[in-house]
């Protein structure tokens, strides 16, 4: 029986690390500038796909047309689809808060709601156009054998979304406390107005906080891809998990948001063991719980309005 | 369509009037309302039109019908069910086709079958498979959808009775996805179960993106399940025989088609695309005619997995073609009356039709013609073992 407990959290924890990925995207935009990206589930998707563009481009291998071959992953070619993926995401965080956001940001109004919809809307047809609606397998760098952890099985690639996570988690958490871009980004959080006036350059800010969130779900989309396989409308569900992970822990605060994502995967899991077709009852319920006693999340900050 | 296209179209198709306006006037259009670029399962509606196409191609070539060339109205409704419900109206009163082939997705035919019975204009389909398409919507009701394709309910049908009929077989347990294609073959998994007098000792339910099912096998594992039968898409099962792999528990899995998708054996991988048996009605090893008919789409079909629905389409119209023949007309409640009582056979892909339809039965495929099938090596292949030579026609009754 401990074999399906382990396995029970392994697989929670697994994805869980990609909730907990995309849940730290939606924090970063939203402390930044009290927005949220909700075309994130088509970063996501999109991301997965110029992955794999960048897999065939560098192997010069020929897709077929639902799989990329083994072995275009190999050696150095997936960590350059991953950074690739990463970097055109974030071009497309930055385009998305220019046309899409920054005409709405900071003011009254929900705009911004449908206008990120609408984007992400219009990002999922391009893709369409471009890659066809078929779901494309991708392999994974570190090959397919399942690994056993104490009775447990679980497959590499499922440890590698993991350490992927904790690691930039751990890394943006350093930044954002450490270093000068992070404060500065607190500032901007904590007020934009003031934050002007000490000289910080508000709008670079809340660009610079679209391109890291976006950039982040590009790369989640590339980590995902082999364990769900790219399909241009995968990334909605785990946008949407990601989203109540990050309301479970905290929308204001990002570490409680990864905290959150994590919460999300482990209890999804549990609950399957018990029955899984009441899993997406439990966690709503598990959400409006939370909400209705801890409105600003389990570690989120609660908001006092200073006048 | 949008009004520009539309507007476009009218100025091309005028000129096209003007220059031919009595051949244009004699041609007999039929439609296709189905899913060609939006879902995953668009591969299958662009095979479909492709063996429409290629029917309607093989029937000019022979002089036409009722001495009128054929020609095909294609629409895309993107899968979805407001749009694919606007495209019937598009084809019928603006179009004026005289039947409507298709559509991709069952949960589109099941919004929109009221239509072709209101509009008496048939409908047949060739690639949705839910059992309530050709369903009549009242007893004796004037029924006008007709199908040439696989039935969920006769599958569900041949699982049970394989795994009624296998003596290794000791619990059976269901799993099925949550989406209305996974509902509604579980509603069939347990009437028939039942009627048959087979028991499940565990259904467990998993979500249609869900990239892991450990949870729901280890409880099938702990009520000794030692074989599953899946409703599910062909993703989702790929994630199930992955997951299976992980706790290392292979029950006797029996799926629905969907395992025949190029997703599915992407999904799963080439070792453990192995792991079901199905039915569906085409394997790689095909009849001279399929050969034939394959031969020539396979350039154009993007997924060559989606050849059946090429197939299942190709017979849809020549039945069509036949119906419009006996009755001499293209009136739809005409066209409908020789549907239900066709006198000469048609020669199809899938087999010769002997009065496919009746007024009681509108399906033209039955469990008699499926073939079990499994992959290997790559290749979808017939499956066949001592239950499967066992089965007896009456072992499919439903």
């Amino acid at each position: 029986m401990l074999d399906v407990y382990i396995q029970t959290l392994l697989s929670g924890l697994a994805v869980g690390g990609v909730y907990a990925l995309i849940a730290l995207g939606f924090s970063i935009t939203f402390t930044t500038t009290k927005t949220l990206n909700f075309a994130q589930g088509e970063f996501i998707s999109f991301g997965a796909f110029v992955g794999v563009t960048v897999l065939l481009l560098l192997s010069g291998l020929a897709s077929a047309t639902t799989a990329v071959p083994g072995e275009a992953a190999a050696g150095w070619r997936y960590p350059a689809a991953v950074i690739v993926a990463g970097v055109v995401a974030g071009f497309m965080g930055i385009l998305i808060f220019l046309l899409a956001v920054r005409p709405f940001a900071g003011k009254g109004g929900m705009n911004w709601v449908m206008s990120t919809i609408g984007f992400g809307v219009i990002l999922q047809s391009l893709g369409l156009a471009v890659w066809g609606p078929a779901p494309v397998m991708v392999p994974s760098p570190l090959g397919d054998d399942v690994l056993r952890i104490g009775g447990a099985g679980v497959r590499p690639q499922e440890l590698l979304v993991l350490a992927c996570a904790i690691l930039i988690m751990l890394a943006l958490d350093l930044v954002m406390r450490r270093s000068r871009i992070g404060k500065a980004m607190m500032a901007v959080a904590h007020s934009p107005q003031t934050a002007s006036l000490m000289g910080i350059n508000v709008t670079l800010v809340m660009v610079g906080a679209f391109a890291l969130s976006s950039g982040l779900a590009g790369v989640a989309g590339v980590l995902i891809a082999p364990i769900a396989s790219a399909s241009l409308f995968m990334g909605m569900g785990f946008a949407l998990k990601a989203f109540s992970g990050a309301i479970i822990g905290g929308l204001n605060n990002p570490r409680g948001c990864i905290y959150g994502g994590f919460i999300l995967g482990v209890f999804e899991s549990a609950v399957g063991l018990w029955q899984a077709q009441w899993r997406e009852i439990v966690v709503f319920g598990l959400i409006i719980l939370v909400l209705a006693f801890r409105p600003a999340g389990l570690f989120g900050q609660a908001a006092v309005d200073k006048v | 369509m949008t009004p520009k296209n539309a507007a476009l179209k009218a100025i091309l198709l005028s000129g096209a009037l003007a220059v031919s306006s009595a051949a244009y006037a004699q041609e007999i259009k039929i439609g296709f309302n189905g899913d060609l670029s939006a879902s995953p399962s668009a591969q299958s509606g662009q095979a479909g039109v492709l063996g429409i196409q290629a029917a309607i191609d093989d029937i000019n070539a022979a002089g036409g019908v009722l001495g009128r060339k054929l020609t095909l109205v294609v629409r895309d409704d993107l899968s979805q069910p407001p749009k694919s419900i606007q495209n019937m109206s598009d084809l019928i009163d603006n179009e004026k086709v005289v039947a409507v082939l298709g559509p991709t997705n069952s949960g589109n035919a099941l919004a929109w079958k009221h239509i072709p019975n209101q509009k008496k204009n048939p409908s047949i389909g060739c690639i949705g498979s839910a059992t309530d398409i050709t369903k009549p919507g009242s007893a004796n009701a004037e029924n006008y959808m007709f199908r040439v394709s696989m039935v969920d309910r006769a599958q569900v049908a041949g699982l049970i009775a394989y795994a009624k009929n296998n003596p290794s077989t000791k619990k059976v347990g269901f799993l099925v996805e949550t989406t209305g294609y996974g509902q509604g073959g579980l509603k069939d998994l347990q009437e028939l179960a039942e009627a048959k007098g087979l028991k499940s000792v565990a259904v467990e339910k998993f979500g249609v993106n869900d990239t892991d099912m450990t949870s729901q096998l280890n409880k099938m594992k702990a009520a000794g399940v030692d074989t599953v039968l899946v409703w599910a898409q062909g993703t989702p099962i790929g994630q199930l025989v992955r997951s299976m792999e992980k706790i290392d528990y292979f029950p006797l899995t029996l799926t629905s088609w969907s395992s025949d998708n190029a997703s599915f054996f992407d999904t799963a991988g080439k070792a453990l695309a192995e792991k079901p048996i199905f039915m569906r009605t085409i394997t790689e090893d095909r009849t001279p005619k399929q050969q034939q008919l394959y031969d020539r789409l396979a350039p154009k079909m993007a997924s060559k997995s989606a050849f059946s629905f090429a197939a299942h389409c190709y017979d849809a119209l020549m039945i069509t073609a036949a119906a419009i023949k006996q009755a001499g007309s293209t009136d739809g409640a005409k066209m409908r009356e020789a549907l239900e009582n066709l006198q000469a056979p048609v020669e199809g892909i899938m087999k010769t039709y002997n009065k496919p339809f009746s007024p009681a039965e509108h399906e033209a495929l039955t469990a008699a013609d499926y073939r079990w099938t499994r992959w290997k090596d790559g290749k979808l292949v017939s499956y066949s073992d001592d239950v499967v030579k066992a089965l007896k026609p009456s072992d499919f009754a439903q």
